[in-house]
């Protein structure tokens, strides 16, 4: 790969511009990230000012884990949007191949893409896992707090969790060119495939295989289940590496090959 | 720092093909650009005009031949070349969401750092300045053409290909293009039009090349294509006799009956009078008897009527 391969940092604030400018874009990732912790801590709050023998006070390590889950799985979706847009906004516009006639490497354009939509979600990721954070210890009462090694490894994992489903929406994006076959490929990859194959017991290790089964045995034991989803299958960490490092090579590498060779 | 070799042609091809499947859309094609000309690449719809440009900016392989771009060949050397080339394929498209200087950002941001230095000058070069920073989703068609003029110039380039430049563009508009290309030749740079209107590549262009199922058929200058050749255009009261007469004379090519008007295209202008006394004598009526050198038009249907005869 030569030098010119390699995506300038110009070119990856052009590709942070497209993705910041674009209104809804901004609108609908704050909505699934930040907007969705607030609305949820605010409404367990609200429920536990109400009610307190019936509901419990919105922090707490329990709460954590729940709203950890959920900033995973709807942070996925965002992931899945934004991932989209990076991925296959260019072509969807119709700019691709006035790109391409720049002379500047098809693989310097794609690589671009991959750290300007990290660098686009993650502050809303981040944002919304400080909220619940801060939500979780503040807002305890009589619960058990959760410690700082908890609310590291817990968002660590969410971040990861979210960074890895938007690595691979760019790559299904770039594979097959078009955002909503993308968004609908990797939802339905996450949210549906997965668990149900996570659920067949009888699958036996091939179930190991999937990344969000993977990504699910990353959440901090100190959550409990709070934020588990199906099944509890235990692998190793070089294990839980190595099926990441390949679904995320195999799939980078995939979509970087189609785009460089289909017609632009 | 790469030297650009010194050709006379700015673009060359050699038995250039493109097949899609069993489909042959360019056929063999040899084309040369002369350097520092205004070249119009011309046939219908269809003819396989945009594939070639896309063959020549590397948006699509090649299934045979050879061709280069300012002496560079392509795609061996494709980013060198493509370095001083602006290029507008289809119609301009750009991200709605951004103004015009922020797509013009994007695309200097895929160029060298000194692209980014040009977008003031080419949104004043082409009059966009005070809606610059404006979203595109806002812009006419004919704005939209403008930013695809000026996304062309951050690369300041020494060839602008152009598919289809006229389309949307109203009549000052199209004044104000061919203004530009000629002021773009000026400075001893090249400008190849792709399009299917005659009358505009005559316009604007000095050199042209004929296509015609995805194979140039013929070359040239505009008036080595224009020839000497002369046509003589005649209304009479009998048509039906007159097309015999005329076409029974030495110096008469053919005959073409465009409805109200015999076309008739002549190897020697001084047999026009012959003609004239030629139909009297038959006693049919001279209504209009005029004389004009052929246009590129005519030698256009010519050319493609041969092509038909031929087939």
């Amino acid at each position: 790969m030569t030098a010119f391969a390699l995506p300038a940092p110009r070119l990856v604030a052009a590709d942070v511009l497209k993705l910041r400018r674009n209104r809804s874009l901004a609108l609908v990732t704050g909505v699934l990230t930040v907007g969705a912790v607030a609305i949820t801590v605010a409404v367990m709050e609200l429920l536990h000012l109400a009610n307190a023998t019936k509901h419990g006070p919105a922090g707490g390590v329990q709460n954590l884990g729940h709203v950890a889950f959920l900033i995973a799985m709807l942070g996925t979706a965002a992931a899945a949007i934004v991932g989209s847009r990076a991925g296959a906004g260019d072509k969807d516009a119709g700019v691709y191949r006035d790109l391409v006639v720049t002379g500047r490497s098809r693989v310097s354009l794609y690589l671009s893409r991959i750290p300007a939509g990290i660098a686009f979600l993650l502050p809303f990721v981040a944002g919304a896992y400080v909220l619940e954070a801060v939500s979780a210890v503040v807002l305890a009462g009589s619960k058990p707090v959760p410690d700082m090694r908890l609310l590291v490894l817990t968002g660590l994992w969410t971040v990861l969790e979210v960074t890895f489903f938007y690595l691979l929406s760019v790559a299904v994006a770039a594979l097959l060119g078009s955002r909503s076959y993308a968004i609908g490929v990797v939802l339905a990859f996450r949210l549906a495939i997965t668990p149900i194959v996570a659920s067949i017991s009888a699958l036996g290790i091939v179930r190991e295989l999937m990344p969000g089964v993977a990504m699910q045995s990353l959440v901090p034991p100190g959550l409990g289940d709070a934020a588990r989803q199906g099944p509890a299958i235990a692998m190793s960490t070089a294990a839980v590496a190595a099926v990441l490092l390949v679904w995320a090579v195999a799939a980078v590498a995939l979509a970087g090959w189609r785009d460089v060779t289909r017609d632009a | 720092m790469q030297t650009t070799p010194i050709s006379p042609y700015v673009v060359e091809t050699e038995g250039l093909t493109k097949r899609f499947g069993a489909r042959t859309v360019v056929r063999g094609v040899d084309l040369q650009v002369p350097r520092g000309s205004a070249f119009g690449y011309l046939g219908p719809n269809g003819a396989g005009k945009t594939t070639l440009i896309r063959m020549l900016l590397g948006l699509t392989p090649a299934s045979a031949g050879r061709m280069k771009l300012l002496g560079l060949s392509v795609p061996q050397q494709r980013a060198a070349a493509l370095a001083r080339v602006g290029a507008i394929v289809e119609e301009p498209r750009f991200h709605g969401h951004l103004t015009g200087r922020e797509n013009l950002r994007v695309v200097a941001a895929a160029r060298g750092p000194e692209a980014a230095g040009r977008i003031d000058g080419a949104l004043e070069q082409v009059g966009l300045t005070a809606r610059s920073d404006d979203r595109v989703k806002t812009y006419s068609l004919g704005m939209r053409q403008r930013l695809g003029i000026a996304r062309c110039l951050l690369a300041d380039p020494e060839l602008l290909i152009l598919d289809e430049p006229m389309n949307g563009l109203d009549p000052a508009g199209i004044q104000e293009f061919r203004a530009f290309v000629r002021s773009f030749v000026a400075d001893g740079r090249t400008i190849v039009l792709s399009s299917h209107l005659l009358d505009e590549i005559e316009k604007t262009c000095d050199h042209v090349a004929i296509v015609d199922g995805g194979t140039i058929v013929a070359q040239g200058s505009i008036d080595e294509l224009r020839g000497d050749g002369h046509v003589v255009f005649v209304e009479v009261d009998d048509t039906h006799r007159a097309r015999g007469v005329l076409a029974a004379h030495a110096a008469v090519e053919r005959v073409i009956d465009d409805g109200e008007v015999l076309v008739v295209p002549v190897l020697d202008v001084l047999a026009v009078p012959d003609l004239n006394r030629r139909l009297v004598e038959a006693g049919i009526g001279v209504r209009r008897l005029e004389l004009q050198q052929a246009s590129l038009e005519q030698r256009f249907l010519e050319i493609t009527t041969r092509l038909e005869n031929a087939a």
